[in-house]
């Protein structure tokens, strides 16, 4: 396929925000798992491979479009202090949530029948399980939203 | 909506004479029709398991509200889009009531089995549409998919 009409069928600036989101998941679960319990850190790992390769899928997906991939920020602002287990794990909830909705504008803007429909479900869905699993761990309730990633 | 409106009263008697809406209505059956059928009988499902075990095992139905909580909410996200696409179709399609509810397993281990497995069910449906419809009704289905699999995995 060549750049020229992979570029015309991926939707660029949707994908740029799923990377900015992976990028930020990242580095959010590098801060996290110094203020969490040993007995979460295999989840916590996992949930940073997962992200790390949804990082890499996607600047593969926009490399292969013809565009630039965003780099992450050199800094990420949290919507609280992160101080320990409960306000770390918040953080990972709201990565998640971010996650989510950049996955699901994927899906919005990606042309119908394509295997980049499937890759953003998957993106969200994974996200969504992983925000509600975090939440059941924090004891925030409720556990589900009725549409992960809606605006 | 005035023209919406309009047309509803004068199709009204047409409805309520018996005419059958597969005359009416020669084209196929709006996709979101069954994940909303779906939504509804999961609905009803998750909430008789909160009737038949809330005083025996309040977490299962603390999972089952939840459930019936936000199959409700897709039930009725479904049905707006539906009206939105096909007012008159989908009015006459909604006279019949939705299938009933298996009845709910009194035994906690069946129906959080139960309920796991519609919700799975439920997921498998969504994501399937999410490859083939057009981006605003796929996004809707892809949300109903991702929290169909969160139900899932607390359930599992």
């Amino acid at each position: 396929m060549s750049p020229y009409r992979a570029r015309s069928q991926v939707p660029v600036g949707a994908l740029q925000g799923a990377l900015g989101a992976e990028h930020a998941a990242v580095w959010v679960y590098g801060v996290v798992g110094a203020f969490v319990p040993d007995a979460l850190s295999r989840r916590l790992a996992e949930a940073a491979t997962a992200h790390q390769a949804r990082r890499d899928a996607t600047q593969r997906i926009l490399i292969d479009a013809g565009a630039a991939p965003v780099p992450p920020e050199p800094g990420y602002l949290t919507p609280e202090p992160v101080t320990d287990a409960a306000s770390a794990l918040r953080l990972a909830i709201t990565a998640e949530t971010d996650a989510a909705a950049a996955w699901r504008s994927v899906v919005e803007r990606s042309p119908a029948d394509a295997d980049l429909r499937g890759t953003a479900l998957e993106a969200l869905t994974d996200a969504a399980v992983r925000a509600t699993r975090w939440r059941a761990t924090v004891g925030a309730t409720p556990l589900t939203v009725p549409f992960p990633g809606a605006p | 909506m005035l023209t919406v409106g309009t047309a509803l009263l004068l199709t009204g008697p047409a409805v309520l004479t018996g005419c059958s809406s597969s005359a009416r209505a020669p084209s196929a059956p709006d996709p979101l029709e069954s994940p909303a059928r779906r939504a509804e009988a999961d609905a009803a499902l998750a909430q008789s398991v909160v009737q038949t075990q809330t005083q025996t095992n309040p977490a299962l139905a603390a999972s089952a509200r939840a459930l019936a909580e936000d199959r409700t909410t897709h039930a009725t996200a479904l049905r707006a889009e539906l009206r939105r696409a096909r007012p008159l179709p989908t009015a006459t399609s909604a006279v019949p009531p939705p299938a009933g509810p298996a009845p709910a397993a009194p035994d906690p281990s069946a129906a959080r089995t139960a309920l796991a497995q519609a919700a799975r069910a439920a997921q498998d449906e969504a994501a399937g549409l999410v490859v083939t419809l057009p981006g605003y009704r796929a996004a809707l289905l892809a949300s109903v998919a991702a929290c169909c699999a969160t139900h899932a995995a607390l359930l599992s």
